[in-house]
């Protein structure tokens, strides 16, 4: 064990500021920051959920039942906004703040104080993108893409790109954090290539967002001088063309879909070896899949644009180079699969969801390898196939793999094991009601059901009410979800131990639980046999 | 995993982090500048 080189006794707070308002306002420690990062983007997850729910009501039956049709349209909006910017990626930012320095041996990340500030910057992005929702005129309603000349039309426009502006800077500088902690704060012997592939899943993550927040960045300041300084990027009538918002806005918006990816890839390339009690097979193939899939991701963007009439040769181009995505995760798929095989494997909770993702991610990515083949994206073009597609990604797949890593971390980040039973009816209740939510929106989009519409043919009424169901069932699973942790944090008696799991490896199962306040302030030595993928061959 | 503590230099790291977050900064805003600026079309 490493207390030598951490600490010797379970002193969890030795060396935190008493006073509330400096530890947690003022907090440059990884852990209290991705602490932060952790519950804020839990509470967004909840916000976001609420807004599901609207949806979900107005369409149990067709006809217009509980909003008007412009809420509606907020509602939809505000959803994505919130659970991409303020869900899924601060929750992978968290779990990086947390992780990344226990596991590369590093006592902080590089830069704790910008670290700070990029935490601190979102409750107050969110609040003015919130706070759109009760001005005259109302929030953003067009979508999350925001496509001009529909998004111009919105009042509170400039509240919006503000609000974007601001979380941009914030996951620029996390990310800048993330790349100077992980290339110059490892411990001595941490070659990259025995690192964590969590941590490597990051490392490519944050490469990721530097190259593609700054055109978001970019795309939404060009809608701004569009609508308030008299400029036509994308005003037809001025000689621009809103088409080119489209390849802009996807060229950072595919590679946004990775950022939301591939950190959870790395989480169940760390859960999967610890409880099938193997190395992971292929480690190297892993990271170079990432690094594949990142590059992959910058060549794909017009895939989300073939119905607005791009030349033969670009779609059948895209599509290509869409489907050739599927090699790489493919690899990836078969060796967590070949992980697990000959394993001695045990189902606790973070397993389950470990499992449950796996599975239900590929369904999500056979839907879009079939959304890649342009003539069939021709059909399925906005419809609920897509949104049926996408959710089996984000929320089976980067929502679950949130969820998992959470119990796999919370007993070192708590102290405490939380209730394996609870635990287990969360993710039954969540897996089941996330089938009957999204998977009838496939048959939904293949009879043609538009999406984002509050009203529709009552052909369709049938799968509607069952998704509806699923939908306020997967909601309510969720607050067992929040049970489960306040009583790991504040109630349960059941202590855990320093490696929590039989199967776990890796330096993070090398400090106390909790961890303490500061870990790793002189580095430990490496030795490779003690590292979660084994020894790597070079 | 180990009982001693390995060795390194602090100013160097000091350094490295400078310089690695300089360097991503840099083209961050180099990339947001070059996305706007590509598109100007003068009249």
């Amino acid at each position: 064990m490493a207390h030598a080189a951490t600490h010797d006794h379970h002193d969890d707070h030795h060396g935190a500021p008493t006073n509330f308002f400096t530890r947690w306002c003022m907090s440059t420690n990884h852990k209290d920051i991705g602490t932060l990062y952790l519950i804020f983007s839990l509470a967004a997850f909840f916000v976001g959920g609420s807004f599901a729910m609207v949806i979900r009501a107005e369409l149990f039956k067709p006809g217009m039942q509980l909003v008007q049709p412009y809420f509606f349209n907020e509602m939809t909006t505000m959803h994505a906004l919130v659970m991409i910017f303020g869900a899924i990626m601060p929750a992978f930012v968290g779990l990086g703040n947390w992780m990344i320095p226990l596991m590369i041996g590093a006592p902080d990340m590089a830069l704790p104080r910008m670290n700070n500030l990029s935490f601190w910057i979102l409750p107050f992005a969110f609040a003015l993108l919130l706070s759109t929702l009760f001005m005259p005129g109302g929030s953003p309603a067009g979508g999350w893409t925001m496509y001009p000349p529909l998004s111009l039309q919105t009042g509170s426009l400039a509240y919006a790109v503000f609000a974007i502006h601001l979380m941009g800077i914030s996951s620029i500088m996390g990310a800048i954090n993330i790349i100077a902690t992980i290339l110059n704060m490892r411990a001595p012997g941490m070659d990259l290539l025995k690192m964590p592939v969590f941590v490597w899943s990051w490392l490519i993550t944050a490469f990721l967002l530097i190259a593609v927040m700054p055109v978001l960045a970019g795309a939404v300041t060009m809608l701004l001088t569009d609508k308030y300084f008299g400029t036509s990027f994308f005003n037809a009538a001025g000689g621009g063309d809103p088409v080119l918002y489209q390849h802009i806005f996807w060229f950072f918006g595919h590679p946004e879909v990775y950022i939301m990816i591939l950190p959870a890839f790395g989480i169940i390339s760390e859960i999967v070896p610890t409880f099938a009690r193997k190395p992971i097979f292929g480690y190297k193939a892993m990271v170079f899949a990432i690094a594949a899939i990142a590059f992959l991701s910058f060549i794909v963007w017009a895939h989300h644009m073939f119905a607005v009439g791009l030349p033969l040769g670009a779609e059948i181009f895209f599509m290509y180079a869409t489907m050739l995505i599927s090699v790489p995760t493919g690899i990836k798929v078969f060796n967590w699969v070949s992980t697990m095989w000959g394993g001695s494997m045990t189902f606790e909770t973070p397993m389950l969801f470990a499992i449950a993702f796996i599975i239900l991610f590929t369904i999500g990515g056979f839907s879009g390898l079939m959304l890649a083949l342009v003539p069939a994206d021709f059909q399925y073009h906005d419809t609920y196939f897509v949104v049926a597609h996408f959710h089996y990604v984000l929320v089976t797949g980067a929502a679950f793999a949130i969820m998992a890593a959470t119990y796999y971390w919370l007993p070192k980040w708590t102290g405490h094991m939380y209730s394996e039973t609870w635990g287990k009816v969360h993710f039954w209740s969540s897996v089941i009601s996330v089938n009957v939510l999204f998977f009838p929106q496939h048959f939904l989009g293949l009879a043609g059901m538009p999406r984002r519409i509050p009203d529709y043919n009552v052909a369709f009424a049938n799968f509607n009410m069952i998704s509806s169901i699923g939908g306020f069932w997967f909601g309510a699973s969720q607050l067992i979800f929040l049970g489960v942790i306040i009583h790991a944090v504040w109630f349960s008696k059941k202590k855990a131990t320093d490696r929590v799991w039989e199967g776990a490896k890796g330096l993070e199962w090398t400090v106390p639980s909790p961890a303490p306040f500061h870990t790793f302030e002189l580095p430990p030595v490496i030795r490779d046999e003690e590292l979660a993928h084994g020894h790597v061959e070079d | 995993m180990t009982q001693q503590a390995g060795k390194f230099d602090q100013e160097a790291r000091r350094k490295g982090v400078r310089r690695t977050a300089w360097a991503v900064g840099a083209v961050a805003v180099a990339i947001f500048l070059y996305s706007i600026l590509s598109m100007l079309k003068l009249s």
